[in-house]
């Protein structure tokens, strides 16, 4: 057994295998090593076999010729495609072929190092498991064809839809390993064809934690960064596991344990590699994250450890907080958690008092029918202890992949334009400006204006939207089509009901490097089309990394095989579909290549909202090549860097407020009063208006360093600097643009509209924050639960925490829940779609006898998202050959199961189940089973290798865990739970 | 005259199998065949550590001491390395390993060896220095470049240390003080036959 | 851009050119690398027994990058 988990016995058993001539792959095709004695006949093939030529040849399909001696050595620099840490590759290129990676020590924030998936990227361009031409099935046969055909026949095929069930029936499923400048044209396609329905990964990743921190302070994302962890002296991880998802990021966790001597505390249901390296770790009942901190909240509200002038200054509706904890004292919190009073004592108090103590999430706070709550606590825990806003403390959230912020930021979503203006008609009517075409012909691309300016259908739910009753979903007719660009099939719960909505669908397209999960999963016959798209090692363009850092990649290699770019093939759709004119209006092509600097210009051009702005293509170059002078600690470059990044923060991490020529260093810690706005320095939003119920909305006595203002101040407006008497600062040429966005009401252009970025400007120079100073929320009366509140997962083992039937029966007229239970939300519609929650939470009863085992899921290091590449890459797959589940040694004793045994995991729904491998291990408590979610390609028992197209099957293949996963969904965003249901396990 | 060691610092080692993946990369090693592996013990229990290990080019090597062919030789700067061309695949030296460095392909159907591989600390073999022919047998020689071992410069945590044994104690040593405490350098007395005082 | 020539020296990547190989390392083979190795048909001439112990290891800016990056 491959899995490798079991204490020190791995390594004989390999070794074993090896010496009983048993090598455990079948792949060492080139003869390396098998017999490296030269004799006279190895010589002749010695050329031939050479490891890196023959990788040469490999590359390029066989279409390059020899290696020319001469050929000199290249470096370049590009941006580790797997997690949000942003860790810098250098590649060694000769002859435009990739022959070597090399640590890029210069980068502030990997300085050298690579996990296993960063140390292996130069595998996953040159893997010949990638799709290598377009493809189509053909009554289930996949046949080869040309880019032009697939490009005819399937434009063909989108128009027709939309002309029968309108643009509305086409769901664009984008994706978070864009570049920014791809997320954001793939929105702008989006919008140009007529819907909101284009998603990407973010909805099943960090979309609570969005909506959640956005709700509470401003601003959806990490406040500070990786590398200020070195300045915490208290690190708390609740939900997340970064040993194995973000292990560079453990570096700057570690270091700074003990260069502080800081307190590092892991809260988590399983006892994670992170948690090993805890000083405490505290093990809850998956599901919940809320009691846990309210119980933390509860103790340091009793001792009188809160910050109280933070409070005072900084926080809106703190009174409410209170009177929710008063209901968590320490029994009720382990009676729930199962979390023992005293131990939760110890952390709060660290928490409170041993500061700066940060806080870090993953998504195990936020894939949670709780997700936005559980943030929302999250958030208010920092808030009430004054850690934001200063080196050392934070939400530090990590995010999953590459460039999942970015493509967040982009906009990349159902319920938002780019940069998080909405989709009302100002935001529109912004985006129009920008995109230089008339409001009213964007508007006459949708169905009805209502549509445009309603949120679409989210990818949790895509297949619902196939497959329900037409009079269920709001929208002109089901979906009929789908294209997704980047995207696993096996990353959505549900996998049965997502089966058959693909089988429903008329036309698939999927533009991808791998043929991925939808691929083969399904038993479609004919309309499925695979287009093969390079990887970003292949293009340029830049991430954003959870920091909020930007970074610029260049071009490694050219696209392999027939692939192409995400640009240029987004950019032949469309002149298919008969925009391309208007969509690439201030963005050059030349001979169907697209120049993507000029789309992130005209993305400087209009994200005014969140600072975007001051990051063009020049700087980001910069920065890229003068790395070695960024602060590891501080990622501010000092006064000896080049004039052209000096005190600028590495990557411009947004804001990055004004154009560039302001020269704005970005903001390395958000919301961080002690230093002026100029430096980086900020407050919270004033996002949510200036006072509720006679209750001011702005900060008290608190403004950034150097605020010519100082007390709260609104948002600014052309009326605001008028009345400060600031509004003649404006230069002619910025009042003339203002006069342009305004028209005649030039009073109401705001920061985040005017184009000239004058406001802007002028704010800066009185040392105010563009978006004004308020106080940050912890009642954010816009949500389903203003306070968060626990709520039992909607498949839950504690049967005895939720309504009984009979008391679910009587809350049909109340609607109260019953003393002592935590019921669900009760069913609802949200995003065009019926939403259940009570009424599938109450199957519990019933489930929770025949399923009686949690089932959580999450990550492998050696794996990324669905897993299709990472899978394809035999550097890293040999190291995880086989789809599992863990299970404690009690649960597999009491079902007869052996360590490294198969057994079968069943599911509450839709009868689902898989096979896969025992992991009998105490890292899971009693009644808890764990599964990692990158595997695919076996479905419900079914090894279905021979439905991939041939040669593009992953070296690894494996169940999926979401083929058991269930319903359940985040009231505020669609969030999908994936980290508590009920399953059954049986030796198989 | 530098000693060449390397050095796993557990307390800071994720088993993140970066060092395997970087060992795959620069070497081409197949499938099947690892220089360099993570080992875990007390897997999922309070205790659970994880240390990567390779061949340690001890200073007395057991492996050298057995091999019939007298295949090893050590180095200046203190590596054990081996010649491909005297090798029988014997085995021998897999027995006396006290780190089960040793590796050996397979070459037929009836459980034939191949011949041994093992870390080179990335300083290839008794070939010219970087030549193709090095390469195929030995991999790369980033010893020779002026660089160290692509699994330690790659290391996600920095646990795994590679260079002249001087610096990396110091190195070591420093980290314990800063912690307060240290679980003490795992392999090092077994290879090197010294302590380290920390 | 960040498209720089290698710092130092192309060293190994080098032999697939020959470029640099000469700095420093008399194995150096001038002519480069060719498909059958440089060797013209003929056995590959090893390094004798004081060139295959010889010491390689040198502290160049690398190795001392290696060194400060590990260091707190």
């Amino acid at each position: 057994m491959l899995i490798k988990r079991a204490a020190g016995q791995a390594s004989r058993r390999r070794l074993a295998a090896a010496w009983q001539g048993m090598s455990s792959g079948g792949l060492d095709r080139r003869g390396f090593l098998r017999q490296a004695g030269l004799g006279g006949a190895g010589l002749a093939s010695l050329g031939a076999l050479s490891g890196r030529a023959v990788r040469a040849e490999e590359q390029v399909g066989g279409r390059m010729g020899a290696l020319d001696a001469l050929a000199p050595v290249q470096r370049i620099k590009n941006v580790c495609t797997h997690c949000s840490v942003g860790c810098t590759v250098i590649a060694e290129v000769q002859n435009g072929i990739w022959v070597g990676q090399e640590p890029a020590w210069e980068s502030p924030i990997n300085r050298g190092t690579h996990c296993a998936k960063g140390a292996s990227v130069r595998e996953l361009v040159h893997g010949d498991r990638r799709l290598k031409y377009p493809m189509k099935l053909v009554g289930g046969e996949w046949r080869r064809l040309s880019w032009d055909q697939a490009l005819d026949e399937t434009g063909a095929k989108l128009m027709d839809i939309r002309a029968r069930s309108g643009p509305e029936s086409v769901f664009w499923l984008g994706s978070a390993k864009f570049t920014n400048e791809a997320a954001y044209l793939f929105r702008k396609l989006g919008a140009f064809w007529g819907t909101n329905n284009t998603d990407h990964q973010a909805r099943i990743c960090h979309s609570t934690t969005v909506a959640g921190v956005a709700n509470t302070w401003g601003y959806g994302a990490m406040t500070n960064s990786y590398n200020d962890i070195r300045n915490a002296r208290t690190i708390i991880i609740m939900g997340g596991n970064p040993a194995e998802a973000h292990p560079i990021a453990m570096q700057h966790v570690l270091t700074g344990r003990e260069m502080n001597r800081a307190n590092m505390v892991v809260i988590d249901p399983r006892f994670t590699r992170t948690a090993v390296h805890a000083h405490e770790y505290v093990r809850i009942r998956p599901g919940t994250d809320i009691p846990v901190v309210w119980g933390m909240l509860w103790h340091i509200l009793q001792n009188g450890w809160e910050d109280r002038e933070f409070i005072r200054q900084r926080v809106y509706g703190f009174e409410e907080i209170r009177t929710e904890v008063t209901k968590w004292p320490p029994e009720e919190v382990e009676r729930v958690s199962g979390v023992p009073g005293e131990q939760l004592k110890r952390i709060a108090q660290m928490f409170a008092t041993q500061k700066p103590a940060t806080l870090v999430w993953c998504m195990g706070a936020t894939q949670k029918t709780v997700g936005t709550a559980n943030v929302r606590a999250y958030s208010i825990l920092c808030l009430a202890t004054g850690n934001v806003g200063s080196a050392g403390t934070g939400a530090n959230i990590f995010r999953g992949h590459t460039n999942v912020q970015g493509a967040t930021d982009m906009g990349l979503d159902i319920s938002t334009l780019p940069g998080y203006y909405g989709l009302d008609e100002s935001a529109w009517r912004h985006w129009a400006r920008v995109w230089e075409v008339d409001y009213a012909w964007l508007r006459d691309r949708f169905a009805s204006e209502r549509l445009m300016q309603t949120p679409g259908i989210p990818s949790t739910r895509w297949f619902d939207a196939v497959l329900l009753p037409k009079d269920q979903i709001e929208q002109p007719d089901r979906f009929k089509g789908m294209v997704v660009f980047g995207h696993g099939g096996n990353t959505v719960t549900r996998m049965p009901e997502m089966v058959k909505g693909l089988e429903a669908l008329e036309l698939l397209v999927v533009a991808d490097p791998h043929p991925t999960t939808y691929a083969q999963v399904s038993n479609r016959r004919d309309n499925t089309y695979l287009l093969p798209i390079c990887t970003n090692f292949e293009t340029v363009g830049s991430r954003t990394a959870s920091n909020r850092s930007l970074q610029w990649g260049e071009k490694i290699v050219e696209p392999l095989f027939e692939s192409r770019n995400d640009y240029d093939a987004m950019y032949a759709l469309t002149r298919r579909l008969g925009f391309a004119d208007e969509m690439f209006r201030n963005i050059a092509v030349h001979d169907g290549a697209v120049v993507v600097e000029d789309i992130l210009r005209e993305m400087n051009r209009g994200l005014w909202s969140l600072g975007y702005t001051g990051q063009s293509p020049e700087r980001l170059r910069a920065h890229m090549l003068h790395q070695q002078h960024f602060d590891v600690t501080t990622l501010r470059a000092g006064p000896d860097a080049p004039e052209e990044v000096r005190g600028d923060y590495y990557g411009l991490p947004w804001p990055c407020w004004g154009t560039p020529e302001m020269r704005h260093p970005g903001c390395g810690i958000l919301y961080d009063t002690s230093l002026h706005v100029k430096e980086g320095g900020g407050v919270f939003r004033a996002r949510f208006g200036v006072e509720r119920n006679g209750e001011t909305l702005l900060a008290e006595g608190s403004w950034s360093k150097g605020s010519e203002i100082q007390d709260g101040y609104p948002e600014f407006t052309v009326a605001v600097l008028k009345r400060l008497g600031w509004f003649d600062e404006l230069s002619a040429h910025e009042k003339e643009s203002i006069a342009r966005v305004g028209g005649d009401d030039i009073d109401r252009v705001s920061w985040s509209i005017d184009l000239s970025g004058g406001i802007q400007r002028v704010v800066m120079e009185h040392g105010c924050v563009p978006h004004g100073n308020g106080k940050a929320r912890a009642v954010a009366w816009n949500l389903p639960d203003p306070v968060p509140m626990h709520r039992e997962p909607i498949y839950t083992p504690r049967t005895d925490l939720i309504p009984t039937l009979d008391q679910f029966a009587a809350m049909a007229s109340t609607n109260k829940a019953p003393p002592g239970t935590y019921p669900t939300l009760p069913d609802r519609r949200g995003y065009r779609m019926p939403h259940l929650g009570l009424s599938v939470q109450m199957r519990s009863h019933q489930v929770a006898k025949e399923f009686p085992i949690i089932l959580t899921s999450g990550r492998l290091v050696e794996y990324e998202g669905g897993g299709e590449e990472t899978r394809s890459n035999r550097w890293l797959a040999e190291l995880q050959q086989e789809m599992f589940v863990e299970v404690n040694p009690d649960d597999a004793a009491a079902r007869g199961i052996r360590n490294g045994g198969w057994v079968w995991v069943l599911g509450p729904e839709s009868s689902a189940r898989v096979r896969v491998k025992a992991l009998v291990t105490e890292r899971v408590g009693r009644g808890v089973a764990f599964m990692p979610f990158h595997f695919g390609g076996w479905f419900q028992g079914e090894d279905r290798r021979r439905f991939y197209p041939p040669g593009t099957d992953p070296i690894v293949l494996g169940e999926s865990v979401n083929a058991v996963t269930t319903y359940g969904y985040d009231p505020v965003t669609f969030m999908q739970e994936t980290k508590v249901t009920l399953c059954q396990i049986r030796s198989a | 005259m530098a000693r060449m060691k390397f050095l796993c610092d557990a307390d800071r080692c994720i088993e993140c199998n970066a060092c395997v993946t970087a060992c795959k990369n620069e070497h081409e090693v197949p499938w099947g065949i690892n220089r360099r592996r993570v080992v875990t013990i007390n897997d999922g229990k309070p205790g659970e550590r994880s240390i990567s290990m390779a061949c340690m080019h001890c200073t007395d090597a057991p492996c050298a001491a057995v091999c019939p062919v007298s295949c090893f030789y050590g180095t200046v700067d203190g590596l054990v390395l081996h010649d491909k061309d005297l090798c029988i695949g014997c085995g021998y030296c897999f027995y006396a390993c006290p780190f089960g460095a040793p590796q050996y392909p397979r070459v037929g159907n009836f459980g034939g060896r191949g011949k041994m591989d093992k870390c080179t600390y990335c300083a290839g073999g008794p070939q010219q220095d970087n030549t193709a022919v090095e390469y195929i047998q030995y991999g790369a020689n980033r010893l020779a470049e002026g660089k160290l071992p692509l699994c330690a410069e790659m290391c996600s945590t920095k646990a795994l240390l590679a260079g002249d044994g001087d610096i990396i104690a110091g190195i070591y040593k420093e980290r314990v003080q800063r912690r307060g405490f240290g679980s003490g350098a795992w392999g090092w007395r077994t290879a090197y036959g010294e302590t380290i005082t920390a | 851009m960040m498209r720089d020539r290698s710092e130092e020296k192309p060293a190994r990547r080098g032999l697939l050119g020959a470029a640099g190989v000469a700095i420093g390392l008399a194995a150096a083979p001038a002519a480069g690398f060719r498909a059958d190795g440089g060797t013209g048909g003929l056995p590959p001439e090893k390094e004798n027994e004081a060139a295959k112990r010889a010491p390689r290891y040198r502290e160049t800016d690398h190795v001392r990058a290696f060194y400060r990056t590990n260091s707190y």
